[in-house]
């Protein structure tokens, strides 16, 4: 028996492929259609007991630590394999910070001792999963949304885009709404406002009701009710909301969510900010970036990506509201596009770029492409895409030995 | 219990630096040093399913995903499903005006009384298997697409290797343009010869067709009117870690949820990282709690426990009675250090340490069951050192002068003791086991001092 896991082992060595986003983890084997296992991305603190979220550190030793109980947990309860000379595949955010990239590395290489790994920048490998060169990538995720043109597999990061509205400013909505306007009701007493109750609200049952009760509205509907919130007219305007939910916090005590909450959060996405941005602004900031050549191309090769971008009525209104962008004032001049096309995905939107990376991982390419443990332990250096020192220096050694 | 309840309050410090409870750490017989969960290999040994406990090869679980073919789980609670039967009535294939009963069978969660009928999967007629998955239909595009990315990589590769062959050759075209020496046909002759047969055949391009890319739509589809009007039920909306959990899938309603094959867990065994030597190795049978290789430093290195704290006022000496537990199977010779004060940053107290080792008797599973008091007159014990004996503990005193009145009184100390390692001798050879003298560094938390 052991003969033979022995023999197996050296034979083929699945390649691991880690998304690590700033909500959820998603992990898996390269050349699987999907990953294994969708986490949280938090970790429990074993000497405090507290649930930590990965991406709120406050120094990189606390993230060492916490990357370290995460992966070790991912290894051994979901893939059930050695972590020991494994390849890695690493699917990050472009704007990745470098702390948790070095922090990462210095985890994967030194404790677990991967046998190389590769740092693929999952707004680009996503179009992999597509069979596309091009595209107009949307990502939109937990804090951010990123929008990243990619022109025959190339970046083109002088119009990278991206504002701070993600999943998690919809759940700063919805907790600023329901402390206005939010009710609980125990089985015998009155309705109460739910400020009277504090702290019966956290992130898990925000994300909860934001996935199970809201919607992204039309943009007719809900440019009436810009119209009212943001503008300031008469309440009696706003469309007639949606029925409310009555929704279950405990054992005893109902939450009325109302039909406005459920409708109005998700605007946050799309209210423009102080300076004029959203969502679907940024896409089109983006084109007006790129180089004119290429603006048609992206413009009929969308693609949206990130969990955010899961809920439902989203697409539709991202794409109607484009359209709608296009007569303002600020984009008719400078852009003649008159045609989106968006791409289908072959996955769920927050698998994209995991997918992505699991392509890449399954391809004969992979040691070229990645970094090794000796090269690791060599420089202690990852090769980043926004620092050219190293790439510079190698080319002037090149030189200097032609 | 304390040793596994309150386990932070005394700590001892790993080889690697960090301190921890004595039941997290290991005792490396071969390094003689002790490991914690970070400073050894984890391998995994046999994966399980924690159902039907049944092993599974590695090799056979790699290929159903670490997932038990027979044991599912509830897509909606994550309890295990149980199967049920119920009996229909089908027609009889002989007279089809009779009716013959016939056993069928559905599965049932025990905890949230979800049931395989609730999303419409038809009654099986076998206990146990059967049950089709669901069947992911962008599957087949993911893998042709991937088909195609695996032949470009075999290019981009194969290219690789010719820039390697091409440079030889344009050294041989080199030798040719200068056919002074008449060199061209050898040269020739040499690259049939040779080299031809290592080089990629040219002519034949690997030939593969990019597969079309994926559609482009022009509009989604809008909300249904009926979100604007209808109340929704919750309980009809699966939350995320449902959708997560069929992560291929992700059903938006509860109505989607499918049953889920139960995930295997897998044994660890450990392995030191320098010397390589198992740590701790469990048996194969995943039922049984046995281990093979066990190497817990509880059953090796002398435990510290506090036995009963006096009141800590400051600038005084306070009597601390700690308990020392010996798991050897000899008598051991236990004494204290004081640390380097250098090294140390953790001890605020000062500390007045047992001058002489003490010696404690060797573990006795039998006298567990025994009061009796043999052991006692065996020791000529100090009063004022020794509170008590029994079995295989002492209780000694240490005086404990705390310092600083804002933080926890904190003491460190050398506990050396010697171990007789029997790793390396043989029994069967009557060789003496190898006595080694081991000293670990013990951190102690004695809590906040008494206020004034």
């Amino acid at each position: 028996m052991p003969l033979l896991e022995g023999l197996s082992y050296s034979s083929d060595k699945n390649v691991i492929v880690f998304e690590i986003g700033a909500a959820y983890t998603r992990c898996g084997l390269a050349g699987e259609a999907g990953p294994r296992c969708i986490v949280p991305s938090q970790v429990k603190n074993k000497v405090t007991g507290k649930v930590e979220k990965l991406w709120d550190f406050e120094t990189v030793d606390q993230l060492y630590e916490n990357l370290k109980d995460f992966l070790f947990n991912l290894y051994f309860r979901h893939l059930l394999v050695n972590a020991k000379d494994r390849r890695v595949v690493i699917c990050e955010s472009i704007l990745c910070p470098s702390a948790f990239r070095d922090t990462l590395a210095k985890v994967l290489f030194k404790h677990f001792e991967a046998s190389s790994v590769l740092f693929a920048v999952g707004q680009v490998d996503c179009l992999l999963g597509l069979g596309t060169h091009t595209g107009l990538v949307v990502d939109v995720g937990y804090n951010e949304t990123v929008v990243l043109p990619v022109y025959e597999g190339i970046p083109v990061l002088k119009a990278l885009q991206c504002v701070p509205l993600g999943g998690k400013s919809i759940h700063k909505r919805i907790e600023s709404q329901l402390k206005e306007t939010g009710k609980i009701t125990t089985g015998s007493k009155e309705e109460e406002p739910l400020s009277t109750v504090p702290d019966c609200l956290n992130e898990e049952i925000l994300e909860d009701i934001k996935v199970r009760c809201c919607f992204v509205t039309n943009l007719q509907r809900a440019s009436q009710i810009h119209k009212v919130t943001l503008h300031g007219e008469d309440q009696s305007k706003l469309p007639l909301p949606p029925p409310g939910v009555k929704y279950p916090l405990d054992g005893n005590r109902l939450l009325l969510v109302n039909g406005g909450v459920r409708e109005h959060s998700c605007e946050v996405l799309f209210e423009q900010d102080n300076e004029q941005q959203s969502i679907s602004t940024i896409i089109l900031d983006a084109i007006i970036n790129a180089p004119i050549d290429m603006r048609r191309d992206l413009a009929e090769n969308i693609v949206i990506i990130g969990g955010t971008s899961m809920l439902p009525g989203f697409h539709d209104r991202l794409c109607v509201e484009l359209y709608h962008l296009l007569k303002n004032n600020k984009y008719q001049n400078e852009l003649s596009i008159k045609l989106f096309k968006f791409h289908k995905l072959l996955t769920k939107e927050n698998c994209a770029c995991w997918l992505g990376g699991a392509m890449l991982g399954a391809l004969e390419t992979l040691p070229s492409k990645s970094i090794s443990r000796d090269t690791y332990l060599q420089t202690g250096k990852l090769p980043d895409w926004c620092c050219l020192s190293e790439e510079t220096e190698e080319q002037e050694k090149a030189t200097a030995r032609s | 219990m304390s040793t596994f309840v309150d386990v932070n309050i005394v700590k001892y410090l790993c080889s690697c630096g960090k301190r921890h409870p004595v039941c997290r750490l290991y005792l490396c017989r071969h390094c003689l040093k002790l490991r914690c969960g970070d400073c050894v290999q984890h391998e995994v040994d046999t994966p399980y399913c924690p159902n039907c406990l049944e092993n599974m090869p590695s090799a056979e679980a790699k290929l159903k995903k670490n997932r038990c073919s027979n044991c599912f789980d509830c897509p909606s609670c994550g309890h295990t499903l149980t199967t049920r039967a119920t009996s229909t009535s089908v027609p009889d294939p002989e007279d089809p005006n009779k009716t013959t009963p016939k056993k069928m069978y559905y599965m049932v969660c025990g905890f949230c009384r979800w049931t395989t009928r609730d999303v419409g999967i038809q009654d099986k007629p076998v206990a146990s298997g059967g049950w089709e998955d669901l069947e992911n239909k962008d599957t087949k595009q993911i893998f042709s697409l991937l088909e195609t990315y695996e032949k470009i990589a075999q290019k981009e590769k194969a290219e690789k290797e010719r820039k390697k062959y091409v440079r030889r050759r344009s050294y041989l075209s080199y030798a040719a343009g200068m056919d002074k020496y008449g060199m061209v046909s050898v040269a020739a002759k040499r690259k049939q010869g040779n080299l031809a047969n290592l080089s990629i055949k040219e002519n034949e391009e690997v030939s593969f067709s990019m597969v079309k890319p994926s559609e482009t739509v022009k509009t989604f589809d809008p909300l249904p009117e009926s979100i604007f009007t209808e109340p929704i039920q919750l309980d009809k909306m699966s939350t995320i870690s449902q959708r997560h959990a069929s992560a291929d899938f992700q059903p938006g309603e509860s109505s989607a949820l499918y049953p889920l094959h139960k995930h295997l867990l897998i044994r660890r065994s450990l392995r030191c990282k320098e010397c390589e030597h198992n740590l701790s190795k469990p048996e194969f049978n995943p039922i049984s709690i046995k281990f093979k290789i066990q190497l817990i430093a509880l059953h090796h290195i002398p435990e510290i426990k506090i036995f009963s704290l006096p009141e800590l006022n400051l600038k005084k000496e306070c009597k601390v009675v700690l308990t020392l537990t010996n798991p050897s199977a000899y008598n051991c010779s236990i004494s204290f250090l004081q640390p380097d004060p250098k090294e140390d940053n953790f001890s605020n107290a000062k500390v007045e340490l047992p001058k002489h080792p003490i010696v404690v008797a060797q573990r006795d599973d039998a006298a567990l069951y025994d009061d009796g008091s043999q052991g006692h007159e065996a020791f000529k014990d100090d009063p004022s050192v020794i509170a008590y004996r029994k079995s295989n503990k002492v209780g000694f005193f240490m005086k404990v002068k705390p310092q600083n009145p804002d933080e926890d009184v904190k003491l460190s100390f050398l506990l050396k003791h010697e171990y007789r390692n029997t790793a390396i001798a043989l029994p069967s050879e009557n060789q003496e086991p190898q006595i080694a003298s081991l000293q670990h560094q013990v951190f102690i938390n004695l809590g906040p001092p008494k206020k004034k």
